[in-house]
């Protein structure tokens, strides 16, 4: 193979110290090396931006619940309809796109890694069969254990390496990234149309708190040396009142690694809330911020809302039917036995709804207040808080105080008694959105390790090249060439191959799944620990030995191996 | 200006032809106007004899009138915003579709689907509607907004369903549920119906016939006198559905 | 040589715990499994090659020419329609998807004419549901409502429902209450607590009636609705309210009786409201053994779960036109493509009719009513006997078949990879 060179490229690649560079970027077999002979293929990027592929590190775009919001919304596919195209194959959807959408719309907009945001391991086979079907990106799937009747009764009996081993055995059995847990507790309760209220609540029947499971579960992620941290969607999501939650949890992080943080709180608007009813909500960003500044162990993500129509889904389902019984409109609730719940129900966010105003100014506060960037990442939780494609408005939004200042116009006035948006003047640079969009996530996820996020020699060749001339432009004040540049890729280099060229995609995608592998010892196996498998048998519907997920499922799988300390 | 098409014999003439290029608007710029036979792109003068008569410089003034085999023909009409459609005998599925303005007049039948997600305008049917006439989509949470829909026979099953604006007539009967999740708007039944208004939360429905099967969930609410075809009659008030947050009215002739 | 662990390729219970013997490419013993598992996997009638029809006799013919008559069939027609798929796995339903996007086709499956009127109602109301484990570890409240599992999903009751102990039901029978609802006694009704005989036709009334007296607007109530006692109605709505976990489970009783998908709306409001007041979910009794997946692989493809239209490239989905018994009555389309399942037996006859007047070519191991409308029929592996690949049970979890033996036949995947190539390069794409 002859090879890609990538010629006066303006890259900022934060991992390995580039900010601003004009260079030049070699690539063979899929990798990017120090340099190519003179046959490689060229590509001028003529000073444009160059970044290493976008990484998403908190999306629902693959499994049971996200093809259900597709299946229960026709109103939604048909309002994103593209035919079949040269190697494009037929899309449908707007927040929840058929898979292939998905690909394409991240693919032209220069991200090439996502992580599911939440697999419930019974059905963690569908996951990865969507996965095969959204070939242009590498997956990773968080795995859900809060609900895990295992892991409630290893928590109980205080037994941490036991909850390691059924986290090790779990993911090694259904192909999972790292530990999940949404709402601890909660979705057991939730078995009984009941929630927990707060990290120490008591699980019913269980005799254990979301702070006992999510405390033992950092422990274990650590003691199995796995790659990322655990990633937390904290309890209470979308209470007004629940930053005091929030703040919580983040009390409860340790600082156990040093190469990354020891929690991740996912789609951190949605719990960044002060007030006690719909009425007097308010925004807690400063403290949140707060919190996380003071704190190097720990991460968040936004999950920045945007205006218009979406459709939330999550395993959170006891939250679901609250925002029902708010907005009445259609509500689908699916509980996972032993496991995990999930709901899902469309929105519509408003300008007009002062609510949904407060929400919208939380998510950028948490950005623009969070001063190191490597703590903030850039996300929507897709679709939950907006669409994926609405990350480039958003970018422009946390990049010019201007655009702010006539959005903050656009929206109910009395927003502003209720935030502090208004008063931050902060507009972040290239290299910060750089950060804050792949870096970040590379690190966080811990997956810099196989050549994530970065553009170093030995480096996966995934990269995007933006029609943007960070030289010629002011962000602050151009702010749609900022949108439309990150909107639409002129090039998205997938392991060394242009998948996209200018928004369209050109060859099928190949792409890994990558998952985690903790080697334990003998005595913590699961497979042959009498009273797992015979409770298994009891309780679960599947056979054991049909549980896991077959080596088929991913043809391209990147396992990534720890060394358990127990 | 006034256009005629009158359909030509087909190989296969069972096959529908997709149309919602038939709207008065596109027949002021001369343009190559393309259709669906199947999944097969035509020009509309493979499957039509086109004749055009007279000027116009806005589309108001265009009427189109179809003729010949036009009851497979789906989606004329769709998106209209001006102008009349005139057919003379039955017409396909989706008939109207989204329409905000003008006027589409149904000599014969309508099939399923004529009116759905209606803005505005006015068709009026003077045979038969299939099912879901003046409907909504699948999924969406409001139906027909504005507009009227007038069907001088009967209706099929899932008249005016999700109706939410707009004003819905059918002179004759409706089958199987019609106003079925009605939430504004007002629907006239002349005839008989079956369980009319089911789930309802919002709108008035007004039946002139028999209601069949009428559902044990509305709470009568007294008497009120109602005028239809110059003539008054004395109509039993219910509100409901109280199965759900109903806050319809139904009127039933006593 | 016995194999353990074996999916059930026959109704959407999926049973994973089969345990069957296989001697030189036959299973001769199936143990745990119903008599409609045994019997389907012990049948041994294939077709042995395929058949071509020729002036009124069958003729056989290579695979590879039926193969390419297949491709030449599809790519001729003007509005070819893809039916059936429920009774194959989701990696052949998937080529099938892309076979038909490339054609222009309308691709349909078997929900059609089972629980498509289900999937409508929960694409206006949603579906608040869980798999079948939650309901067996927890529901005190079973609700069978016009479904009859003893004859239709046989192992259902004692797998998932009133004979399954669980980890908070330790003695399922004593403990549990079941509810059946139907239009007339049934064997199911005969093991229940409560029987509810509701008259033909009047199930909308019924669920609405149970509406309003959950919503505590039982006063508006008539002695009688549709049948069923004013006393009865409220012994019922008592018995759910009262629930600790109650799980509706509803089938073709209501899914294809007066007000179709209107019936199973009312039910899904009702679970709703039930939420208001305790833990209820509802689910539908899927028949095939993967018309489920069917549902899955059509929409995380095209965006929608059965119907859909690709006649003008993008996806075009609206049932009651885009589904196959209204496309066949209208004589629509003009060539037709049938997999894993049985039109010929189930539609109507002016369906059959069509699809015998049109080319229609059959994709299956067996001669069945379809054969007798057929042009052409290609007959393959069995799924879950000599094919693997995955399935999704009713509740939405995918199990991976297996497969018994090495077989000869080719397998659906194979066959339809090989339709897919052969119509791709026609169109030059």
């Amino acid at each position: 193979m002859t090879g890609l060179l990538v010629k006066n490229a303006y890259v900022i690649d934060p991992l390995s110290g580039v900010n601003g560079e004009i260079m030049d970027i070699a690539i063979r077999d899929g990798k990017i090396v120090e340099e190519v002979g003179s046959g490689a293929v060229v590509i001028d990027a003529g000073g444009c931006l160059t970044l290493p592929g976008g990484i998403d590190s908190h999306s629902h775009v693959c499994g049971t619940k996200v093809n259900f919001g597709r299946y229960m919304s026709p109103e939604d596919m048909r309002a994103g309809r593209t035919a079949r195209k040269g190697v494009m194959h037929v899309t449908s959807g707007y927040s929840v796109p058929t898979t292939f959408g998905n690909s394409y719309r991240y693919s032209s907009m220069g991200y090439t890694t996502v992580l599911e945001g939440a697999m419930a391991p019974l059905e963690a086979r569908h996951t990865h069969e969507e996965f095969t079907a959204t070939p242009h990106q590498d997956m990773l799937a968080n795995t859900l254990f809060d609900g895990n009747w295992s892991i409630m009764e290893a928590v109980r009996d205080k037994d941490v390496k036991r909850a390691a081993a059924v986290v090790a055995w779990t993911l090694a059995a259904v192909k999972g990234f790292a530990i999940k847990l949404t709402n601890p507790g909660g979705t057991e309760a939730w078995g009984w149309g009941e929630d927990v209220h707060s990290i120490r609540d008591e699980v019913p029947h269980f005799g254990v708190t979301p702070a006992e499971i999510i405390e033992t579960m950092i422990q274990a992620n650590e003691l199995l040396n796995l790659p990322h941290s655990v990633h937390i969607h904290c309890n209470n999501l979308g209470v007004p009142g629940n930053y005091q939650t929030t703040l919580d949890t983040i009390g409860l992080a340790p600082d156990l690694n040093r190469e990354r943080q020891s929690l991740y709180l996912t789609h951190v608007q949605f719990h960044s809330y002060g007030g006690s009813t719909w009425k007097d909500i308010c925004s807690k960003s400063e403290e949140v911020a707060r919190a996380v500044n003071a704190r190097p162990q720990v991460a968040i993500d936004m999950g920045q809302i945007m205006f218009g129509r979406t459709t939330t889904m999550t395993a959170d389902g006891p939250m679901e039917f609250k925002l029902y019984m708010l907005h009445h409109n259609k509500w689908s609730n699916h509980d996972v036995e032993l496991e995990t719940g999930s709901g899902i129900i469309p929105v519509y966010y408003s300008r007009k709804s002062l609510v949904n105003c407060v929400m919208w100014a939380i998510g950028l506060e948490l950005a623009l207040l969070t001063k190191n960037p490597w703590q903030c990442m850039l996300a929507t939780d897709n679709p939950n808080g907006a669409p994926f494609v609405k990350y480039p408005e958003i970018i422009a939004l946390l990049m010019s105080r201007k655009l702010r200042e006539y959005e903050m116009k656009a929206i109910d006035p009395r927003t502003e008694h209720f935030v502090p948006l208004f008063a931050i003047d902060r507009e972040l640079d290239w290299y910060e959105i750089a950060v804050m969009t792949r870096a970040a996530q590379a690190k966080a996820l811990g997956i810099t390790r196989i050549g994530k996020g970065h553009l170093a020699p030995g480096a996966e060749a995934d990269i995007a090249i933006y029609p943007l001339k960070p030289d010629e432009l002011d962000p602050a004040v151009d702010y749609q060439q900022v949108m439309a540049g990150f909107a639409k890729t002129s090039y998205t280099i997938k392991r060394g191959r242009v998948v996209a060229r200018d928004g369209e995609v050109i060859v099928e995608g190949a792409n890994s799944t990558i998952w985690t592998r903790a080697e334990v010892p003998p005595e913590f196996d699961l497979n042959k620990d009498p009273e797992f498998v015979k409770k298994f048998e009891q309780y679960y519907t599947v056979r054991m030995r049909n549980y896991p997920v077959q080596d088929i499922y991913l043809p391209r799988g990147v396992s990534i191996r720890t060394e358990a300390s127990l | 200006m006034r256009v005629i098409l009158k359909t030509r014999p087909r190989a296969k003439p069972k096959i529908p032809i997709e149309a919602e290029t038939i709207i008065p608007q596109n027949f002021l710029r001369k343009n190559d106007i393309r259709v669906y036979e199947g999944n097969k792109e035509r020009k509309l003068e493979d499957l039509f004899y086109v004749t055009t008569e007279g000027p116009a410089v806005s589309p108001d003034q265009v009427e189109v009138i179809l003729t010949g085999d036009t009851g497979v023909i789906k989606r004329v009409g769709e998106y209209m915003n001006a102008g009349r459609i005139i057919v003379e005998g039955d017409i396909g599925m989706h008939c109207g579709n989204f329409m905000s303005a003008g006027e589409i007049i149904i000599r014969g039948n309508a099939d399923s689907w004529l009116g759905r997600e209606m803005r505005g305008g006015v068709i009026r049917c003077e045979g038969d509607a299939g099912h879901y006439c003046a409907a909504g989509y699948r999924g969406e949470k409001r139906g027909m907004r504005g507009g009227m829909v007038e069907v001088l026979g009967n209706a099929g099953d899932f008249a005016a369903e999700y109706l939410s604006g707009g004003e819905v007539h059918i002179h004759g009967n409706c089958a199987d549920l019609p106003g079925v999740e009605m939430r504004g708007g007002t629907l006239t039944i002349g005839g008989d119906c079956l369980r009319p208004c089911g789930n309802m939360t919002g709108g008035t429905c007004r039946i002139f016939g028999t209601a069949h099967q009428f559902l044990p969930t509305f709470r009568r609410n007294g008497s009120e006198v109602a005028e239809y075809g110059g003539k008054r009659y004395r109509m039993a008030v219910y509100r409901g559905d109280i199965a759900n947050r109903g806050k319809g009215t139904v009127l039933i002739r006593e | 040589m016995k194999v353990e662990d074996v999916v059930c390729p026959f109704c959407g219970c999926l049973c994973d715990d089969l345990v069957v013997e296989v001697e030189n490419n036959r299973v001769t013993s199936v143990e745990n499994g119903c008599t409609l598992a045994n019997e389907k996997l012990m049948e041994d009638h294939r077709l042995k090659n395929p058949i071509r029809r020729e002036r009124g006799s069958w003729k056989d013919v290579s695979y590879d020419a039926a193969i390419q008559e297949t491709a030449e069939i599809l790519l001729d027609a003007d509005r070819p329609l893809l039916y059936g798929w429920s009774g194959t796995h989701g990696e052949a339903q998937s080529v099938g998807v892309h076979l038909a996007e490339l054609l222009g086709a309308v691709i349909d499956n078997t929900s059609t004419v089972c629980h498509g009127p289900s999937i409508l109602a929960i694409q206006e109301v949603g579906h608040p549901g869980c798999t079948l484990g939650q309901v067996k570890n927890r529901a005190d409240v079973i609700v069978y409502w016009g479904a009859n599992p003893i004859d239709a999903h046989p192992r259902h009751m004692s797998r998932y429902t009133t004979y399954a102990d669980g980890f908070f039901v330790k003695d399922a029978f004593k403990e549990r209450k079941v509810i059946v609802i139907d239009v007339r006694k049934t064997e199911s009704s005969a093991v229940a607590n409560e029987f509810v005989k509701v008259d033909q036709g009047g199930d909308y009334a019924v669920l609405s009636a149970l509406r309003a007296i959950v919503r505590g607007k039982g006063d508006l109530i008539p002695v009688k609705v549709a049948g069923v006692t004013r006393e009865q109605l409220f012994r019922v709505a008592d018995i759910c309210k009262n629930a600790k976990f109650g799980a509706i489970f509803f089938g073709l009783g209501l899914t294809m009786s007066p007000g179709k998908n209107k019936n199973i709306r009312n039910a899904i409001e009702l679970t709703e409201e039930l939420n208001r007041h305790t833990k209820f979910t509802i689910s539908p009794m899927r028949g095939h053994w993967n018309v489920y997946g069917s549902n899955e692989v059509f929409t995380w493809i095209s965006g929608y779960p059965y119907a859909v239209d690709f006649a003008r490239g993008i996806a075009f989905y609206n049932p009651g036109e885009t589904t196959s018994v209204d496309i066949l009555r209208r004589g629509e389309c003009d060539a037709c493509l049938v997999v894993a399942s049985d039109p010929g037996a189930h539609f109507p006859r002016a369906c059959a009719e069509h699809l015998a007047r049109i080319p229609t070519v059959q994709i299956d191991p067996h001669v069945n009513a379809t054969t007798h409308l057929a042009t052409l029929q290609i007959p393959v592996a069995v799924t879950g006997i000599d094919a693997e690949g995955t399935a999704y049970r009713m509740d939405g979890v995918p199990i991976r078949t297996r497969k018994l033996y090495e077989g000869t036949y080719p397998s659906d995947l194979e066959i339809l990879g090989k339709i897919y190539a052969r119509v791709k390069e026609a169109k030059g794409s």
